[in-house]
């Protein structure tokens, strides 16, 4: 065998072996949303169930309004990724590349804001909604998204790391500062806003506290809130859980894999010549 | 012209009053009215049931509606206790015991007045009840049995536990079915509060005193409770550690057939009837020097802020005892009404396994309701956590009783 | 800058900034102001919250001083900073060497891919089921694995010292798809003509980690490190799922005990004050990394 193909056999091995050990829990899931009613949780793990059956799907689809969660969900999550990548990526701009007096002082004010737990906020910013009367609209989700330190965080080291030559070469071109937002930096960034898409993404579509407290009526009720119904007193229906857990993830995962098609290796060169 | 003869005026006059004491709205307040109520106790399973039972009350009283939440128990008191702070809770909705006292004490409740209290179960009904003002009815209930694996007791020759059993007796049977395997154990009961403030009263003692203006924890019966409790664990070892336990759950060692004993609730019946290949059967919980019996009750309340009061109260009081709305509960095997009514509750003996359901029954003559006080899951949680600490022997049981006395003291105002 | 450039410059971010300024302000710092008033209170977290009820249960500082001469917040303290010096560096390495894998560009790569970012999508109720069998002294593979070394395995999430570090073990593999995503994409933004430059002068794949990968990276090192303090310090769902604190308080940290106080014991204005100076720690700490970097994160402009 040559060098080569050993390096190729040595990659898929290593990889694969992580990528089990990795996705253990995941296989739990699968085999517990085809398990019927039973010892679920018993230990050693049945891996394999006894009598597959695909009960617990069919009982997600029949419990919930299902199509309406989903919708919901959509709607919300993708406004919600949208805004954040839009206020995100504009403010990691202005910070990094505008350099106004006072940017670093409030960078590290939006920072400081992530040091508080939640806990201790979530009372308060219920009052404030109530006031503001969004309770138990649309808005009160997605609204929450302009301001998300995290992400503003990240583009932010991202950005910096674009030399300052390209905005130059672009302002002497005569470009204004929005046009050089969506020309030049935009563009390469392209892996950081994808991973940013991915991430806010997932975190919009599972969050579920703050959605609970929001959305009150059951026509706006999101999957991951309606699958939380299933937690109950006595017990929990782990196997009809898992199912919709499972479904919950798919278009978790559609979306990070179109996203990461953006992961093209920086291509710097080139830019400056023009 | 004929004139109202007294049996017509008795028959108008009965019909009368059961117009008024049917009817929980009297005839002023006949506009439609809605109102929401949230609940955690029909999550996992049992939303169907609630929707039927709401059907039927809206058949009964077409003018009142009601938006039903049906939320997660895990998130429930954290989202309830911040609409209530934010002042946007329901009308009406279900706490359970722990959280009871502290709702009631701060003055986040209505006192109910148009409830009938005859149509409840007196102690039940009186777990709700804070210094005379009733600020709950009892949503539904279920009690603790000892749930028994007959097969492990046949292989070890002994006989099967009797009501009148002490836990002399239990403890015995418990060293017999233990020395059947190396991985088989006699019974399983969880060291925490909830347990311990039963068999201190089993033992004669109480966490508290009469008047529940002191703590009594580290009385001597109490303390002769923990030892029982704890010393079955650390040195007969009927009872597995946590390491024997292996992360496993206590339901799921007695359904793979190698518990003899578990004291447990009646909810655990249905799981148990499909998840155990092996016979099993239930009665009353061991006593010692007298019996006591756990009781486990959502309440029902109606928020202090409400507008509307009566239509709210008119749900819970229905919901909680009308015979309809039992009888539905009882069908779906869902849990028990909290109700006084032995008829209804008759069908539910009727389902098997177990055969011996009447212990259900009979369990509700030495009911003993917890210690509820205002800083019930703070007092819960002390002692917890110094049992656990005898338990895996950093304490001896006496300085466990001890600290935890000194704690809940210091930390706790009572009365 | 000259004072006409600087007002230039704050006259064009305004409309860049607005959004996240404004968003800021009323979803972040408003609660955050309020959550200090609260933190001045003995409030209970029940009654509602307007003025009125707040300088009714006005206490000045005494949550503080109260919390600071407990035994309680300092052993919560260490629990969570025993969390941390285990779980920084670990999550750290997995990450970076699971980007360095998913960098190549080789066939089915998408399905690694996704394949490595399963775990953060997994819900803890499902984990945590598998680390406490992974984990089980008698079921257990973890253990099982140590005797085939000669090691006999602990009792894990049963024993006051091991029960931490089964915490760490669960959240590394959770979060190293997270953080490994970040540095991916970082890797992916550094310019090609370095490593063809370097391939020119003759350096070996090895030397160019050293000398190129990592130091064009550090700035997203330098952010995961960031955020895993920050959200390390707020550790919490694993912890209330797979131990609920125990064994005997072992695993009790910082954010648990804020919950138990503000949505069990009805205790608002204490946890407040708890949040408040776990604020301070966590600022001090942050504060002392930035000023740090300047000796090893490299920026390109």
């Amino acid at each position: 065998m040559n060098r080569n193909t050993w390096q190729k056999v040595r990659f898929y091995m290593v990889s694969c072996l992580i990528a089990v050990i990795v996705m253990i829990p995941f296989l739990w899931m699968v085999s517990t949303s085809f398990k019927s009613k039973g010892a679920l949780m018993a230990l050693p793990i049945q891996w394999i169930p006894e009598k597959p059956t695909t009960a617990a799907y069919e009982k997600v689809f029949s419990r919930f309004p299902f199509l309406r969660a989903i919708f919901n969900s959509l709607f919300i999550t993708v406004s919600y990724t949208v805004i954040t990548v839009l206020s995100a990526s504009m403010a990691a701009f202005a910070f990094t590349k505008i350099k106004f007096p006072g940017a670093d002082m409030i960078l590290k004010l939006y920072l400081a804001s992530m040091m508080i737990p939640t806990q201790v906020t979530l009372i308060p910013l219920f009052v404030i909604m109530n006031h503001l009367k969004l309770i138990n609209t649309y808005p009160s989700v997605i609204l929450p998204a302009m301001f998300r330190p995290f992400g503003i965080f990240m583009l932010v080291q991202q950005m910096r790391s674009v030399p300052d030559d390209f905005i130059e070469a672009a302002r002497i071109d005569g470009a204004g500062m929005f046009r050089i937002f969506r020309t030049v930096i935009l563009p390469l960034c392209s892996s950081a806003i994808a991973t940013l898409t991915i991430t806010t993404f997932m975190e919009g579509w599972n969050d579920y506290l703050w959605p609970l407290l929001m959305l009150t009526d059951k026509n706006k009720m999101t999957l991951t809130l309606a699958l939380n119904s299933l937690n109950g007193q006595y017990g929990t229906e782990y196997n009809v859980l898992m199912a919709g857990s499972l479904i919950s993830m798919i278009p978790i995962i559609i979306v990070y894999i179109c996203a990461q098609k953006n992961f093209k290796q920086g291509i710097m060169a080139g830019g400056v010549k023009a | 012209m004929k004139k109202t003869g007294k049996w017509e005026m008795a028959a108008m006059g009965a019909a009368l009053a059961a117009a008024l004491t049917a009817g929980c709205m009297t005839a002023a307040a006949e506009e439609e009215v809605t109102i929401k109520y949230a609940n955690f106790n029909a999550s996992g399973g049992q939303e169907e049931t609630l929707e039927a039972m709401y059907e039927a009350f809206h058949e009964e009283y077409p003018n009142i509606t009601v938006e039903i939440e049906t939320i997660g128990f895990d998130d429930y008191f954290t989202q309830m206790q911040t609409r209530v702070a934010g002042g946007t809770a329901p009308d009406c909705y279900e706490l359970n015991i722990e959280n009871f006292a502290a709702y009631a004490n701060k003055g986040v409740l209505a006192e109910l007045t148009g409830i009938d209290p005859a149509g409840y179960n007196e102690t039940a009904l009186s777990a709700f009840n804070v210094g005379g003002t009733q600020y709950g009815v009892p949503g539904n209930f279920s009690n603790v049995v000892l749930i028994y694996n007959k097969d492990l007791f046949d292989a070890a020759g002994v006989d099967y536990p009797a009501d009148d059993w002490t836990w002399d007796d239990v403890l015995a049977a418990g060293e017999k079915i233990r020395a059947l395997d190396e991985n088989t154990y006699g019974i399983y009961q969880p060291i925490t509060f909830n347990e311990f403030f039963k068999v201190a009263v089993q033992f004669g003692g109480s966490i508290l005193n009469e008047d529940k203006s002191a703590f009594t924890i580290n009385s001597a019966e109490n303390t002769a409770a923990a030892e029982m409790m704890i010393s079955k664990v650390t040195d007969s070892n009927i009872q597995p550690n946590d390491e024997q336990m292996s992360g496993m759950g206590d339901w799921d060692l007695f359904q793979s057939g190698r518990l003899g004993m578990i004291p447990t609730g009646i909810w655990a019946f249905a799981t148990f009837t499909e998840g155990c290949d092996f016979a099993w059967d239930i009665c009353v919980e061991p006593g010692q020097t007298q019996k006591a019996t756990h009781f486990f009750s959502n309440a029902l309340v109606v928020n202090a802020d409400t507008e509307q009061k009566e239509a709210a109260e008119c749900w819970i009081n229905w919901l909680a005892s009308s015979e309809k709305a039992a009888q539905m509960r009882i069908d779906a095997g869902w849990d028990l009404p909290a109700i006084s009514n032995d008829e209804v509750l008759a069908s539910y003996l009727e389902i098997t396994p177990p055969d011996n359901r009447q212990a259900v029954f009979d369990s509700l003559d030495y009911l003993t309701v917890a210690p509820i006080i205002e800083d019930y899951a703070l007092m819960s949680d002390i002692i917890t956590g110094k049992l656990s600490e005898a338990a895996s022997g950093k304490l001896t049981v006496q300085e466990a009783l001890d600290a935890a006395q000194s704690e809940c003291e210091e930390q706790i105002k009572l009365g | 800058m000259s004072k006409r450039k600087k007002r230039q410059a704050l006259l064009q971010s305004v409309p860049f900034m607005l959004p996240s300024f404004t968003g800021m302000l009323v979803f972040s710092l408003l609660p955050i102001l309020i959550s200090v008033l609260i933190s001045l209170t003995d409030w209970n977290g029940l009654d509602k919250l307007n003025p009125e009820t707040l300088s009714q249960h006005f206490v000045g500082l005494q949550n503080y001083a109260k919390i600071l001469t407990t035994s309680e917040f300092w052993q919560v303290l260490g629990h969570t900073l025993y969390y941390i010096v285990l779980y920084i560096p670990l999550v750290f390495v997995a990450s970076l060497g699971i980007a360095v894998i998913l960098n190549k560009n080789m066939r089915g790569i998408t399905v690694f891919r996704v394949m490595y970012y399963i775990p953060v999508l997994t819900s803890w109720v499902a984990a945590s089921l598998i680390w406490k069998w992974v984990l089980s002294p008698q079921y257990g593979i973890f253990n099982q694995f140590l005797s085939y070394i000669g090691i006999r395995g602990p009792s894990w999430l049963t024993s006051e010292i091991w029960a931490m570090p089964a915490i760490v073990l669960a959240s590394v593999w959770k979060d190293m798809g997270f953080f490994g995503l970040f540095l991916l994409s970082g890797l992916k933004m550094i310019d090609m003509s370095y490593y063809e430059a370097a391939r020119v002068d003759g350096a070996g794949k090895t030397k160019q980690f050293f000398s190129i990968t990592l130091p064009l990276l550090t700035p997203s090192i330098f952010f995961c490190l960031i955020m895993s303090l920050i959200n390390a310090f707020q550790l919490f769902p694993q912890v209330m799922i797979m131990t609920e604190g125990g064994p005997n308080g072992a695993t009790q940290v910082m954010v648990e005990r804020i919950y138990t106080y503000g949505f069990k014991y009805f205790k608002m204005g204490y946890a407040s004050a708890y949040s408040w100076l776990l604020f301070i720690i966590i600022f001090v700490l942050t504060i002392l990394q930035m000023k740090g970097q300047k000796g090893w994160v490299h920026y390109e402009s």
